[in-house]
């Protein structure tokens, strides 16, 4: 019993860092990916490009790659922590996941609804606002609790940079413990229990605004 | 999502504002990467122990400087003061030709000996580093020692290529000869011996004769007056027995 309580005092910090990277990263990838999917519908040629050219090259290059140009070449200006520009940089890959996800949600969205809203006299922007995106959101929870799973375990990543997550945590206490099963099977244990909190709350979500038939 | 747009709004900006804190000038930030015993590693209080870790902050007393240590993987610590990110470096390094290019070495603080593992029940008795050539052989990526195995062994054809390994830590390859992967790790000798006992290897053989080096403290490429301080700070801690004191402490040879 004793070895798994230590085990626990030196993994329990690292909860909490990977818990916050993942939050600030669906949330960050969350607005790109919404907004992204906008311009790549409904956006005149020059926004749709780059909202194409965005999606291709973050989906293209390994998210660790991402993760080390944020912090070594972009916060040569800006001053960033390795706990932000990890986050940020999380945030912008999985917002390119994301772009794709609520695409395929805006595309689901029956054309008659888009016609029928400008009918009534509501700007292209308000129908996307009011009525395309709040339907489409539906749509993509499904998937996004599937990208959820898929960035908490991106959020490993971060220890590249120093970020002391649940990861580099449990590679810590197989250095000094040298119990290396113990460390890495008990991340495992709270990395499922994670995914599990997380993907149950979405459902819940997903219950909510399910269409009542 | 309005109220969930605002709360993580104001994380961003909470964790924008806690950034910057890091650059003031009474304060060292120094870079290692904790997980490699007796060097630098942590305890289950998630604290900064070790041999390296002592040294770095006696060298702070000594400077009047207070340390702050942050954790990276050891193949981004030269990129982190090539960018400034931090002002010195100690995690066991040696100051490699390569390395000096990029960086600023300090001087040695502590000279080095190479230790070959093998399993116990190996049979595998070793009167020079060159008789690893024979054996499957394994050790940590980026170290001096694989630049000498790839420089002394594989391109001339000693070892081949396919019965090198390189992993990227100690202790997996320690269980990869317990398991019999591969026969022999190549690594400095003082984590050799915590490692050995761990998991039953044995030492097989203690050597200068590979590489004899030292390990430093790097620092960003021209700061002169960084490098001095910790020069200075080093003979001082040499002189009067702290640094003996120190290996002792952590039975380094």
């Amino acid at each position: 019993m004793t070895p798994f309580v230590t085990m626990l005092q030196f993994l329990l910090p690292g909860l909490g860092v990977t818990v916050s990277v993942t939050l600030i990263a669906l949330g960050l990838g969350g607005c790109i990916g919404a907004l992204m999917a906008v311009f790549r519908v409904y956006g005149n040629p020059v926004v749709k490009g780059l909202a194409v050219s965005y999606s291709v090259v973050v989906r293209a290059v390994p998210v660790v790659v991402i993760i080390f140009i944020l912090f070594f070449v972009i916060s040569a200006f800006i001053d960033l922590s390795p706990f932000m520009s990890g986050a940020i940089a999380l945030g912008f890959a999985s917002g390119a996941y994301q772009t794709e996800i609520f695409r395929g949600a805006i595309l689901s969205i029956p054309q008659g609804q888009m016609t029928a809203a400008r009918g009534i006299g509501m700007s292209k922007a308000k129908a996307i606002r009011c009525i395309i995106l709040p339907q489409a959101f539906r749509v993509a929870i499904p998937s996004l609790i599937n990208e959820v799973t898929l960035v908490l375990k991106d959020s490993s990543l971060v220890f590249v940079i120093g970020v002391p997550e649940l990861m580099r945590r449990a590679q810590y206490a197989s250095a000094s413990t040298m119990e290396p099963l113990l460390a890495f099977g008990t991340a495992a244990c709270f990395y499922i229990v994670l995914t599990l909190v997380l993907s149950r709350l979405l459902e819940t979500v997903e219950k909510r605004f399910a269409v009542q038939f | 999502m309005k109220v969930m747009t605002f709360v993580l709004c104001g994380m961003l900006m909470l964790g924008l504002c806690l950034t910057g804190a890091a650059s003031a000038k009474d304060t060292i930030v120094v870079g290692t990467s904790a997980d490699y015993p007796p060097y630098e590693y942590t305890d289950d209080k998630g604290d900064f122990v070790g041999f390296d870790m002592e040294l770095i902050r006696a060298i702070g007393e000594k400077m009047g400087k207070k340390i702050k240590i942050v954790d990276m993987g050891f193949d981004t610590l030269i990129a982190g003061l090539q960018n400034e990110k931090i002002d010195a470096v100690i995690a066991a390094m040696q100051a490699s030709e390569e390395r000096k290019q990029k960086v600023d070495f300090s001087i040695t603080y502590h000279e080095i000996k190479d230790a070959i593992l093998a399993r116990a029940d190996s049979g595998i008795e070793l009167k020079s580093v060159y008789g690893i050539a024979g054996y499957k052989v394994a050790s940590q990526t980026g170290t001096i020692q694989e630049k000498w195995i790839q420089d002394n062994l594989i391109k001339t054809g000693k070892l081949p290529e396919e019965n090198y390994f390189s992993y990227e830590r100690v202790d997996n390859a320690a269980m990869d000869i317990k398991a019999g992967r591969v026969d022999v790790l190549h690594i400095i000798a003082d984590p050799a011996i915590s490692l050995a006992e761990k998991n039953d290897l044995k030492i097989a053989l203690i050597t200068t004769e590979a590489v004899s080096a030292g390990q430093s403290i790097a620092v960003t490429k021209g700061n002169t007056e960084l490098l001095d301080a910790i020069n200075k700070a080093i003979e001082a801690l040499k002189a009067d027995g702290t640094l003996q004191a120190l290996m002792d402490k952590y039975k380094l040879l």
